[in-house]
């Protein structure tokens, strides 16, 4: 998030929005300090019931959206980071994210429809994933099973939590959220194999990052 | 950032059951919102008075039809039941006539209702951003409609 807080500063644009939306139902509890880490001025939302992810048919985090002055998306559903980032060392270390991100965004704030990064509506709308009606009724199930977590009611959580991620097995942010509220966590052994299997049948989590094309 | 990723096995279930709502009353959850119904009508599908509709889902009902932000459904006549009392309407049939997917639990009395699929024609077909509200840290809510005639970046993240 400090990474975030960075590029709008430098973007510096009183009618530049930056909103940033914590898919977690773990709530304040979990989000709350991360944000508070990055001393952000930005719009901060801890979106526990995923609905900006429902809104925009996202499956995975960190994902966005880049919308214009009058409401059309120029961009959406690439893995959004604004730096390259390490975890872990030696044989186990991570390298993901990446540097030229949040230079297209600085380029499309600065420049707008001329910048060469915002995309034709037809590009956006193919990408743009369509989901299906148990999809979209896997969003609904999850927030009912969030409802019942919050009030302590354990099995039914579990069952509507489950029957989210059989309706939609797709989401990874559903997967992921639950095993965050487990032992495992959320990159342990079930996670991996999700991956795995998602790969091998040809899938994406996000759309590829094409910052070449107009 | 390895912290980031590890588990919450305490947060997976708040300790204490609480109720959802006093008893005899309905919940329903519609876009990140829940609105407790201390009245609902008996049958099959989710009587709701109508003037409930617009604080549950956004929808008023007109003459011509239920309407939310320029979108007017043309209503059949399962959805209106007239009555002395004022009459219900039934959000689940409602819910069938437009394609937006719901769960029940009745046995909790909660509802939850996915996206009516004709407020996201926009999005699907014109690259428009869809209509979602969320409250942020400060309780201010933010909407699309508060976007307009800004550049907006909407960003999704999480702990793990």
């Amino acid at each position: 998030m400090p990474v975030w807080q960075r590029v709008y500063e430098e973007i510096n644009d009183p009618n530049f929005v930056l909103i940033c939306a914590a898919q977690d139902t773990g709530g304040e509890a979990v989000a709350g300090p991360i944000f508070d880490a990055a001393s952000p001025t930005y719009v901060q939302v801890v979106d526990e019931d995923h609905v900006i992810s429902s809104a925009f048919n996202f499956v995975n985090v960190p994902s966005a959206a880049w919308i214009d002055e009058t409401g059309r998306i120029v961009r959406i559903d690439e893995g959004t980071y604004a730096a390259i980032h390490e975890i872990g060392a030696g044989d186990q270390k991570i390298v993901f994210g990446n540097d030229v991100y949040a230079q297209a965004l600085k380029d499309w704030v600065a420049k707008g429809a001329r910048s060469r990064f915002a995309q034709s509506t037809a590009t956006v709308s193919g990408n743009i994933r369509k989901h299906s009606f148990d999809q979209r009724k896997a969003d609904a199930a999850f927030r009912l099973a969030n409802l019942f977590r919050a009030h302590g009611w354990q099995g039914k959580a579990e069952q509507y939590w489950e029957m989210a991620r059989s309706l939609n097995p797709d989401s990874i942010n559903f997967i992921r959220q639950n095993l965050t509220l487990t032992e495992e966590g959320s990159a342990g052994e079930t996670f991996r194999k999700v991956v795995m299997d998602y790969a091998n049948q040809g899938k994406d989590y996000y759309r590829p990052l094409d910052l070449e094309e107009a | 950032m390895a912290e980031t990723m590890m588990a919450y096995p305490e947060l997976r279930h708040p300790y204490e059951e609480t109720p959802i709502h006093p008893p005899g009353s309905t919940t329903v959850l519609h876009q990140g919102r829940a609105v407790t119904l201390a009245e609902t009508g008996d049958g099959d599908g989710l009587l709701i008075r109508p003037d409930d509709l617009p604080r549950v889902n956004g929808f008023e009902l007109k003459p011509e039809g239920a309407c939310r932000a320029g979108l007017c459904i043309p209503m059949n006549d399962d959805l209106l039941i007239s009555g002395d009392d004022g009459g219900w309407f039934d959000l689940a049939a409602f819910a069938d006539l437009t394609g937006q997917p719901y769960v029940a639990d009745r046995f909790a009395g909660v509802w939850s209702f996915g996206e009516v699929p004709a407020t996201r024609e926009h999005m699907m077909a014109d690259a428009m951003a869809p209509d979602f509200a969320v409250t942020d840290r400060q309780g201010n809510r933010v909407a699309t409609a508060d976007l307009k005639g800004k550049k907006a970046l909407i960003v999704t993240w999480s702990s793990w």
